[in-house]
């Protein structure tokens, strides 16, 4: 089965072309254009230069977050677009556990680090199983305060390997509180791939068999959501007094 | 479609620049096979104007299966497409993005051509799709929630700005009165609705119209004249007329308009004008300019109103006058927020 994958939840704009478990072309692109004037483009190659046409495609994969707000969305816009055309169902798979597919064979817990601002990064953790050949994810994607985060991991006493968008800046302070408990992959390994996110949606398309309805994952709401909230929680309180 | 399609034109446009995710299906420039509009304003509602990354998510949201019921709706597939128009500014960057980036994809699998559309020209381009005879030179007077315009129209593609808002723009100034005065979003019908109950003459509040040969607006002078009026009488312990208030900011904002489009016009001679946006649906504003223009032999023509708020089928109308020019855009056609019209 041929299929594409998308991945532009962070600056990095990643299509690759797959057939079954098989990366057959893969495109990277970590500029300062935007995934918008890039993705097409990027596909239109990747296709020629693989001989492959559109209408060959069974399936396409792509990633949902999280990640940048506007990059999911631009990420599954495109995936729809095509889709709704070409009548073939759509795989979505979640940007930390794509990024796992990075850590593929080691011992360490790996632990995708994505920027979210605001001294908070997007973050998992997973173990690679050997002979089942898969990453097991064993905290849950969530967003967490960068501090909270590594005292968390500092206290499993366990090596780690860190992988994602954010490793290049969080670098020094790893190495500093982990020392030689942790793993830095050099970076183009940490950064979304093609690589990883095709692993990752031919997983899901063997558990699933089909296409399914894709929704952005942001994990956060909006900023104004959360603010009417706090708003709505202060006026209901006030009400009760 | 029945027998070759492709001896037609049929653009599929489709808009996402702000608070509604809209798609249509136009036959040849004139002959709408599918309208459908999702519109965000209810979810916007609670926090009293748009928010930008609520309606990004929105977009996203609905996105797909409205350009799907509106293709279903006109009965056609993406193979019977001849183009895909899109909004790609100005507008909300994050909305935008997401019809563009869509669009792009779904022109790209139908081996179809894209078109990129200025939101500001679709509004003017509004008027074409209910009225066929319109000759070149064209007046437009543009007035919506973000815009303020008077635009000499020569010719399909050729605009001259000769007027613009230095500040807020109309229907910007009537959201924020109203919200001042406890209506709900969007302001402008709000303050329309009031305003029928109210004296228009009750209040004298300020016609701003600049240098005497200018054709530029200002509305936050007349806005901030309202907001006082209304705080003054506040301190003061008194209670205004919300239908009186409404009433004679709406006239004087009308006034305003009336009077630099009646200036344009005698400025350029031209002899029709074109009314758009959000706020060419105010009806004090049409019916005051119907007056004023009739006596001096000019036509006015205006969109029903459907077609004055943000909508696809003003985004395929405009997109059927590019295909004619061969006017398209590459894949890497991007969204572009503060997007001019020239
Ligand atoms: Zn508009």
């Amino acid at each position: 089965m041929k299929y594409l994958t998308i991945d532009t939840t962070t600056k990095v704009t990643a299509v690759a072309l797959a057939e079954d478990e098989k990366l057959v072309g893969e495109g990277f692109l970590h500029t300062t254009k935007t995934h918008s004037e890039r993705i097409i483009p990027m596909l239109d190659q990747l296709l020629n230069a693989a001989a492959w046409k559109l209408q060959d495609l069974d399936m396409i994969g792509v990633v949902r977050g999280p990640g940048s707000f506007t990059g999911i969305r631009i990420g599954i816009a495109t995936a729809q677009g095509l889709a709704q055309v070409l009548k073939i169902p759509i795989i979505s798979v979640v940007s930390l556990d794509a990024l796992a597919w990075a850590g593929k064979g080691r011992t360490e817990d790996i632990v995708p680090i994505l920027d979210a601002r605001k001294n908070e990064w997007y973050t998992g953790r997973y173990r690679w199983i050997q002979g089942v050949e898969k990453p097991e994810c064993l905290t849950s994607p969530q967003a967490m305060p960068t501090g909270q985060w590594l005292e968390f991991l500092w206290g499993l006493d366990r090596p780690i390997c860190f992988v994602g968008d954010a490793v290049g800046k969080a670098k020094g302070h790893i190495e500093q509180v982990f020392g030689d408990r942790a793993v830095i992959l050099p970076e183009y390994a940490c950064l979304p791939r093609g690589a990883y996110a095709v692993e990752a949606v031919w997983q899901r398309w063997l558990q699933t068999g089909k296409g399914e309805l894709v929704e952005p994952y942001y994990i956060r709401f909006s900023e104004a959501e959360v603010n009417w909230a706090k708003k709505e929680k202060a006026r209901r309180s006030e009400g009760h007094e | 479609m029945t027998e070759n399609p492709k001896s037609e034109v049929v653009i599929l446009g489709i808009e996402t620049s702000c608070d509604e995710t809209s798609a249509a299906v136009l036959l040849n420039g004139t002959d709408l096979r599918s309208h459908v509009i999702s519109s965000q304003i209810t979810t916007h509602q609670k926090y009293g104007g748009v928010v930008p990354e609520i309606a990004s998510r929105e977009h996203s949201l609905h996105f797909q299966p409205v350009v799907q019921q509106a293709l279903d709706e006109a009965g056609l597939t993406f193979g019977d497409l001849s183009a895909i128009a899109v909004t790609y500014g100005p507008g909300l960057v994050g909305s935008l993005l997401v019809g563009v980036s869509g669009a792009k994809a779904m022109a790209y699998a139908a081996g179809v051509p894209l078109i990129g559309i200025n939101h500001l020209e679709a509004h003017i381009y509004a008027n074409f799709l209910e009225h066929q005879d319109l000759s070149f030179p064209l007046l437009a007077l543009l007035v919506s929630g973000g815009h303020s315009h008077l635009i000499l129209f020569e010719a399909h593609g050729q605009y001259k700005v000769l007027g613009r808002t230095r500040d807020d723009a109309a229907g910007e100034a009537l959201d924020k009165v109203a919200r001042t005065l406890g209506l709900a979003y969007p302001g402008g019908p709000q303050i329309q609705r009031v305003a029928q109950e109210g004296d228009a003459q009750a209040y004298t509040f300020p016609r701003a119209m600049l240098e005497p040969d200018s054709l530029d607006f200002s509305f936050s002078g007349m806005k901030s004249a309202v907001l006082n009026t209304l705080n003054s009488a506040r301190m003061r312990g008194e209670t205004l007329s919300v239908p009186d208030i409404a009433a004679s900011f709406q006239q004087a904002v009308v006034d305003v308009l009336v009077r630099k489009a009646l200036m344009a016009l005698e400025r350029t001679n031209v002899k029709t004008l074109l009314l758009a946006g959000g706020v060419a649906a105010n009806k004090l504003l049409r019916e005051t300019l119907d007056q004023s223009l009739s006596v001096r032999g000019v036509r006015l023509v205006y969109p029903s109103p459907i077609y004055c708020t943000d909508n696809g089928a003003m985004i395929a109308t405009a997109g059927y006058y590019h295909y004619l020019e061969g006017d398209f855009a590459p894949w890497t056609l991007n969204a572009v927020p503060g997007l001019n019209l020239t």
